[in-house]
């Protein structure tokens, strides 16, 4: 008898402990926002959210939702009813689109860039970027140094992809580095490849396909040339090697990655010098774009939401959320302080500015998309990049690359309105 | 693992056991030095990784890479516990993974104890059907699962993570397989002494299968401990997460803060090692039950 009621005990005991059972919805004053990887990024969220906690006495909460899951969490969340009243996103989702508000205002009062806003077919803005990515060129500056080689230090020395080739092999032969460069598996890394080679990547026209350019060919060429195993190790995109480790081990000349670096290079590297440099610069100078996109949805908080987007926008705040964070900033003539990392962030933001206005092109793209109903792919994948990795790993030819990237985005784009 | 700490006995003068010892020896050593090899092969990736949390940043991807950290630091430890509520998330998991648990070997037991031991034809039918569930794998009732549970209200409670983990096939077949092997008799001298059915089973059956409850209670407790995928369905709120879905959100979009991650991981398994180390017998004694899954 005494044993059923331990056990009785046992079971009720953490059931009855505070939140086990029902939702717990907060009180009228505390908005729920959903993003990821504030933490990693300085906290730069929570520290706004703390402030406008104790100026406005409206409570912000914040969930900090994986990265990798954060787009089905608010799937599940749209389809249980569950959304919060405020996000910060990677790409609008057509499930949840029609419950965004109208953030015009805000975009015209505060200066957001004008290229990367999109307007939705009823002349609405649902979303605006928080902050910006931008990718970039790092390089071993103890490697380059001892090797005696010398890089661009201001824009009128931009070399050409050849010349950054041929320093990366003279960096390689005076210092016994294992490879001269690495670069993330990823096509936006890619785009923004055949971006400097002054192709527009691969874009749609008028009549609902693909297609692309010559010089997006060439930037294939030279990707497949370099993936030799010398210059680039294959590994990196045949089998997943982490290109950020291999960098980190001082093993590597350079590496193509981007501006979200900055903070974790600046901590986790000791055993050398690095800098960002001037990406090579082909026909034009030109970056790729990325960032997380602001929403406030339209339920019961509807007014409090938008509130605060308003506010966070302010320039004051949003400088400091800036500097807290070290984003690259989406409203211009901002003086951002960005400590440490001012060197490297002043030349992503130069790199920004010098770019050609093709590098907002996937941003944009992706919200006109998504705004026009026609991001229902059938087929799940990035083309361009399962295309480039066969590239790399010497499996097809570059004009049956091309081919097999224009067919497979084809295939996944649905009809145009 | 005798044979490993087995110390052979001091050598007597006698001359004719020799012989025998050092067959014993010549047997003994290989296996022992097999077996530690075996141990060390195990051994190495978690040394690795524990030795790894206390490394800075900087000696991470060092070439070469070193197993000993030069420089040791605690700065990911106290990194991850100042960033994250470790407090919270363990409760929560702790709250999970222990009612579970619980619910999981009452209802197992009962369930094992009618099918094992009330003869009716409907009964082994149904017993079929428990068994015909351990064929769909947890992915394929995920989606309509996870419509029940929203149904029942139970969207972003920690219930909802109990509640569709009760049920275990495994467990019910643990029990029963381990009361068809009780003698009826033992039941039939209990009734003839009076006993009440619900007495029989609380008083004389369930005692007598602890270590079937050990057994299960310890892979119950770990199955939930470790569980990911459903609890990152259920639970939207960050203040609901479990250890497993808040370690995730290191993982960063474009880069992984390692020396927090694996601080923070570390932390995240000395409760199950504890476990481990209370009730090691019985975890030695039932892994070998290989082949059970969730």
């Amino acid at each position: 008898m005494k044993r059923r009621l331990v056990i009785a005990a046992g079971a009720a005991m953490p059931l009855s402990a505070c939140g086990f059972v029902g939702g717990g919805d907060g009180d009228d004053n505390t908005l729920r926002f959903w993003l990821s990887g504030d933490a990693n990024q300085g906290g730069g969220f929570q520290a706004m959210a703390d402030k406008y906690e104790e100026e406005t006495g409206v409570r912000i909460e914040i969930d900090d939702v994986p990265y990798d899951d954060f787009a089905t969490r608010l799937r599940n969340a749209a389809q249980a009813d569950g959304l919060p009243d405020l996000a910060r996103v990677t790409a609008i989702d057509s499930i949840w689109m029609n419950r965004l508000q109208d953030l015009t205002d805000i975009a015209a009062e505060h200066g957001i860039m004008d290229n990367l806003l999109v307007e939705n077919a009823d002349g609405e803005i649902p979303t605006i970027p928080t902050d910006l990515t931008a990718v970039g060129m790092f390089i071993n500056k103890s490697l380059f140094d001892s090797a005696g080689v010398a890089y661009p230090t201001t824009p009128e020395d931009i070399w050409t992809w050849e010349e950054f080739i041929a320093a990366l092999r003279d960096v390689k032969a005076g210092t016994g580095a294992r490879y001269g460069l690495v670069m993330d598996a990823s096509s936006h890394r890619l785009r923004s490849l055949m971006y400097q080679f002054g192709s527009d990547g691969f874009v749609r026209n008028d009549d609902c396909v693909y297609e692309t350019d010559d010089q997006a060919a060439a930037a294939l060429e030279l990707f497949a040339d370099i993936n030799d195993d010398d210059i680039m190790p294959r590994s990196v995109w045949v089998s997943g090697d982490d290109p950020n480790a291999l960098f980190k081990s001082g093993q590597v000349a350079a590496y193509y990655s981007g501006s979200w670096q900055v903070a974790d290079f600046t901590q986790n590297i000791a055993d050398f010098e690095w800098a960002s440099v001037y990406m090579p610069a082909q026909e034009r100078r030109a970056t790729n774009l990325g960032g997380g996109l602001m929403v406030a949805f339209d339920g019961s908080k509807a007014q409090q939401a938008y509130d605060f987007v308003n506010w966070l926008y302010s320039a004051e705040n949003y400088t400091e959320i800036s500097e807290i964070s070290g984003f690259l900033p989406v409203t211009e003539g901002l003086d951002i302080d960005y400590g440490d990392f001012q060197t490297s962030f002043d030349m992503y933001n130069d790199e920004v500015a010098a770019s050609d206005p093709i590098s907002s092109h996937q941003i944009t793209s992706q919200l006109e998309m998504v705004y026009a109903g026609e991001t229902e792919a059938a087929v799940e994948g990035d083309p361009i990049k399962d295309e480039a990795v066969k590239l790399a790993n010497g499996e097809q030819d570059v004009p049956t690359t091309v081919q097999n990237i224009i067919d497979g985005l084809n295939e996944q784009s649905g009809s145009c309105g | 693992m005798s044979t490993v700490t087995t110390t052979p006995e001091a050598p007597k003068a006698s001359g004719s056991r020799r012989p025998r010892r050092t067959r014993e020896v010549a047997s003994t050593v290989p296996m022992s030095t097999f077996l530690w090899a075996l141990a060390a092969l195990y051994a190495f990736p978690v040394v690795w990784f524990l030795m790894s949390a206390f490394k800075p940043g900087s000696e991470l991807f060092r070439y070469p890479l070193t197993i000993l950290p030069e420089d040791p630091t605690t700065a990911g430890f106290e990194l991850a516990w100042d960033r994250f509520d470790f407090f919270l998330y363990f409760s929560n998991t702790l709250a999970v993974a222990v009612t579970t648990t619980v619910l999981t070997v009452m209802a197992s037991a009962m369930t094992g104890y009618a099918l094992a031991k009330y003869e009716y034809r409907w009964v082994k039918v149904f017993f079929v059907c428990i068994l015909a569930t351990t064929m769909l794998p947890t992915e394929v009732i995920l989606s309509p699962t996870f419509v029940v549970i929203r149904d029942l209200g139970m969207y972003n409670t920690l219930a909802g993570l109990v509640v569709p983990s009760i049920l275990t096939a495994t467990g019910v077949f643990m029990f029963r397989q381990f009361f068809v092997s009780i003698p009826d008799d033992i039941i039939e001298a209990a009734r003839i002494d009076g006993a009440r059915e619900i007495g029989i089973f609380f008083r004389i059956m369930l005692p007598m299968s602890r270590p079937i409850i050990m057994t299960l209670a310890i892979f119950s407790f770990q199955w939930r401990w470790n569980d990911y995928i459903w609890p990152l369905i259920v639970v939207g709120d960050e203040r609901k997460f479990t250890l497993q879905i808040a370690l995730r959100s290191i993982v960063g979009a474009e880069n992984i803060d390692w020396p927090l991650l694996l601080a923070a991981s570390t932390m995240s398994i000395v409760p199950l090692v504890l476990i481990y180390v209370v009730f090691q017998k019985y975890v030695m004694n039932e892994d070998l039950n290989a082949g059970l899954k969730d």
